[in-house]
């Protein structure tokens, strides 16, 4: 039988209920992003230049638009024959059949699947993560040394290392020690949530964790304490680049505005290493005689006939004359009226916006749209929903559709 | 529309410098789109699933664009998007001298589809219309052939000479045809686009490569117009044929007309076109963009004014541009000064240079010039 080298299974089936309003309709990695790019982009291009063709991606909250989004793989060159991207829901099966009841079992329950391509080596990646990483290199370091498991860490900064999963490794990389946020660390190497397992491996301890009945079925909390305890050989691999985790609404936020910034803190700019995206066919975008743009990104099917400064604006977004765009990220096909002055928002896919409207420019303290997950005073408006001419809404909003 | 297939020639008609090293088919236009695109997709979006790309000659631009034709999704299993490469056997000169001949070499092509009936494109015509309409005008009249045409009424004689032109009795019936006459006689402008059954287009074909024929319309439409039910269809919406530099450029222009984008790139009848998967466009601090149609990869750092951007154009600070077509992967350094030119792909100007056309007259530079 063919063996496959690697094969990848994302895991996309959270919910991110951080990004709140956003992910109410879809699953976190089918979040837009980067002005013409959703989440789940960044892992699949990596896996097509990393020269991984066989990619599973494990779907369980809000799947339709994702699995839409997905299709047949063709945007990323992951239509083949002999591999390419599979969607993977939970099933039933004779005995049983149920959710996947944490990252660990989602891969169990798909274990089927991964015995049908025979790998070597099996590549788990998260559906919410930012960033360019050759997962080859990650790959034939783990071969070279036989571990029996490799976890990608980038070091983070020491005042923020107690937020992470700090790994604690020896003068040769290995794994010693695996703390979930320490509160005095001893090392500054975040786990990334990105292993390569050795199939053998993977199986065996994800089978002999789905009978323990305590288990949580979980990679960070389970499997990986289990392996150290069982002394396997276990290897870092550090990672020295851009990556973030787009979990929150102001990390996502932030990750948007690193694009602009200038010079960007991340750049998608190398043909080398292209981020693939579905693409919607839409003609260039138009610049009005009386539009300023500067600081930002623009995309195909825009009308811009108004001001936008330092924002990122996604797919086929309509901005009205004497309209002031600061700081935002406007979501695909929002149609935004005359004379609106918007602030640090994330504005929601197709909302429509009134003529005169102000969103995110002052505070108030009787707030009824107040959210704490809008922090740092970023509003988020849902996809969908329209705000009606003349409103005011202020910072730290968040507008749901049909509630205003 | 399953039984009727489409024939696209890939023009014969030059534009120097800039059809040097395409078929004026292939020609960038729009900033992201090649003129194809506009024929291919009306064909795609009235469901036809077998259609013919015949080429003449440089087709390898057109091939690199079109591929598997997966933009129109006409990546298929059985028929789908053919790129039909020349076949000169079968001359005696072994040169194409019309479209006759280009149709007579994919004659085995044309022989082969199982459709009933052909929409044949023989120009590079700019156009966004539902041919499943024209097609049942096409029954509903009962017409040998319908070819489409748009009124040009109002425009004045030098440029309707241009054109094909058709004189239509009051029962929409072509009764004369004339090929850019000096004195045209009607407005009614043809868009080289003609619909019948198949087999009529083989017995038209054979006759005409018989006799030594080369053009569909000047032997065989035009000298059987009056044995023949030939019907006109107007076109209500945009349509220009792109024939030379002039035409080229305005047809460019007219994008940044908000009728005409409406009209061209109606939401409910898409354009679709390669993919290039390039980066939004990065604005710079400095950019001042005022009446601009861009594509995507750009950075734009200087002014703009009036312009068409196709991907991945890079504009430095200070560089002023006005009035002017800039296609794929070309750079303008800092302080360049332009003013209706049109670059062909990957054009550098390097720092202070300053080269300056006229409308009726644009300046036009070839692929890969450094200034």
């Amino acid at each position: 039988m063919i063996s496959k080298e690697c094969v990848a299974m994302i895991l996309a089936g959270g919910q991110g209920s951080r990004l709140g309003a956003l992910t109410k309709k879809v699953a976190k990695p089918a979040v837009p992003f980067g002005g013409k790019y959703r989440i789940i982009d960044f892992p699949l291009s990596n896996c097509v230049h990393s020269g991984i063709d066989t990619v599973g991606v494990l779907t369980q909250y809000q799947p339709l638009e994702l699995n839409t989004y997905i299709g047949n793989g063709n945007p990323w060159d992951l239509d083949r024959n002999h591999g390419g991207v599979y969607v993977l829901p939970p099933y039933q099966s004779a005995k049983a059949g149920e959710w996947y009841k944490g990252t660990a079992n989602a891969i169990y329950q798909n274990l089927g699947f991964l015995e049908g391509f025979n790998p070597k080596n099996v590549l788990i990646l998260s559906g919410d993560h930012i960033y360019k990483m050759h997962y080859g290199d990650m790959l034939e370091a783990h071969q070279k040394s036989g571990a029996a498991i490799t976890i990608a860490v980038m070091p983070v900064p020491w005042e923020e290392a107690s937020r992470f999963g700090i790994m604690n490794v020896d003068a040769n990389g290995m794994i010693v020690e695996f703390e979930e946020k320490p509160k005095e660390p001893k090392s500054n190497l975040a786990s990334m949530g990105i292993y390569i397992f050795d199939y053998k491996v993977l199986k065996k301890y994800l089978t002999d964790d789905e009978r323990d009945p305590n288990s949580s079925n979980d990679f960070g909390k389970n499997i990986i304490p289990t392996m150290l305890a069982n002394k396997e050989k276990m290897l870092s691999y550090t990672f020295e680049g851009y990556w973030k985790d787009v979990g929150t609404i102001q990390s996502l936020w932030e990750a948007n505005m690193d694009l602009i910034d200038s010079p960007p803190k991340f750049s998608l700019t190398d043909r080398r290493w292209t981020i693939y995206s579905r693409n919607l066919a839409l003609a260039p975008h138009y610049v009005g005689t009386n539009a300023k743009i500067t600081r930002s990104t623009i995309t195909e099917g825009c009308s811009i006939y108004g001001n936008v400064n330092h924002s990122v604006i996604f797919g086929g977004v309509t901005i009205g004359e004497g309209s002031e765009i600061n700081d935002s990220v406007i979501l695909p096909g929002t149609v935004i009226g005359k004379n609106v002055k918007i602030e640090k928002s994330i504005i929601g896919t197709g909302a429509r916006i009134g003529d005169n409207v102000q969103i995110g420019k002052i505070v108030s303290a009787d707030n009824k749209y107040e959210s704490p997950m809008c922090t740092h005073g970023i509003v988020l408006i849902e996809g969908g929903a329209s705000i009606d001419e003349n409103e005011v809404i202020s910072k730290g909003s968040m507008v749901e559709a049909g509630l205003q | 529309m399953r039984d009727t297939m489409g024939i696209i020639i890939a023009g014969e008609e030059k534009i120097p410098p800039i059809t040097d090293i395409r078929s004026i088919a292939a020609l960038p236009i729009a900033g992201r789109y090649r003129i194809i695109d506009f024929v291919l997709s009306n064909m795609a979006n009235a469901g036809i699933i077998n259609i013919g790309v015949a080429t003449e000659s440089k087709y390898s631009s057109l091939m690199d664009h079109i591929k598997s034709g997966n933009p129109w999704d006409l990546d298929r299993k059985n028929q789908g998007l053919n790129i039909l490469p020349p076949n000169l056997e079968h001359l005696s000169t072994g040169v194409i001298k019309g479209n006759i001949d280009m149709l007579a070499g994919i004659k085995e092509y044309i022989r082969r589809s199982h459709q009933t009936y052909v929409i044949l494109s023989l120009g590079a015509c700019l156009y966004n219309i539902d041919f499943k309409k024209v097609m049942q005008a096409h029954l509903d009249t009962q017409a040998d052939i319908t070819a489409l045409y748009k009124d040009f009424s109002g425009l004045e004689e030098r440029e309707l000479s241009r054109f094909t032109l058709f004189d239509i009795n009051e029962n929409h019936m072509i009764c004369d045809v004339e090929v850019q006459p000096y004195y045209p006689k009607t407005a009614n402008a043809s868009m080289g686009v003609y619909i019948m059954e198949k087999m009529l287009l083989e017995s038209i074909i054979d006759e005409c490569s018989a006799r030594g024929d080369h053009d569909f319309v000047k032997d065989a439409i035009a000298k059987k117009i009056n044995g023949l039910r030939v019907f006109a269809y107007e076109h209500k919406g945009y349509a220009d044929m792109i024939d030379s530099m002039k035409s080229y450029y305005r047809n460019n222009m007219l994008f940044l007309n908000e009728d005409i984008r409406r009209d061209l790139f109606n939401p409910m009848s898409p354009i679709y076109t390669k993919t290039k998967d390039q980066t939004p466009t990065r604005y710079g601090a400095d950019a001042s963009v005022a009446n601009c149609f861009i594509s995507d990869g750009c950075v734009i750092e200087g002014k703009i004014e009036n312009c068409i951007l196709s991907r991945g154009v890079k504009i430095a600070k200070n560089a002023v541009i006005r009035n002017s077509i800039i296609m794929q992967d070309s750079v303008i350094e800092e302080d360049v000064e332009l003013d209706h030119v049109v670059f062909d792909k990957e054009v550098y100007i390097t720092k202070g240079r300053k080269l300056i056309g006229q409308e009726s007259y644009p300046l036009a530079i070839a692929k890969g010039t450094k200034i």
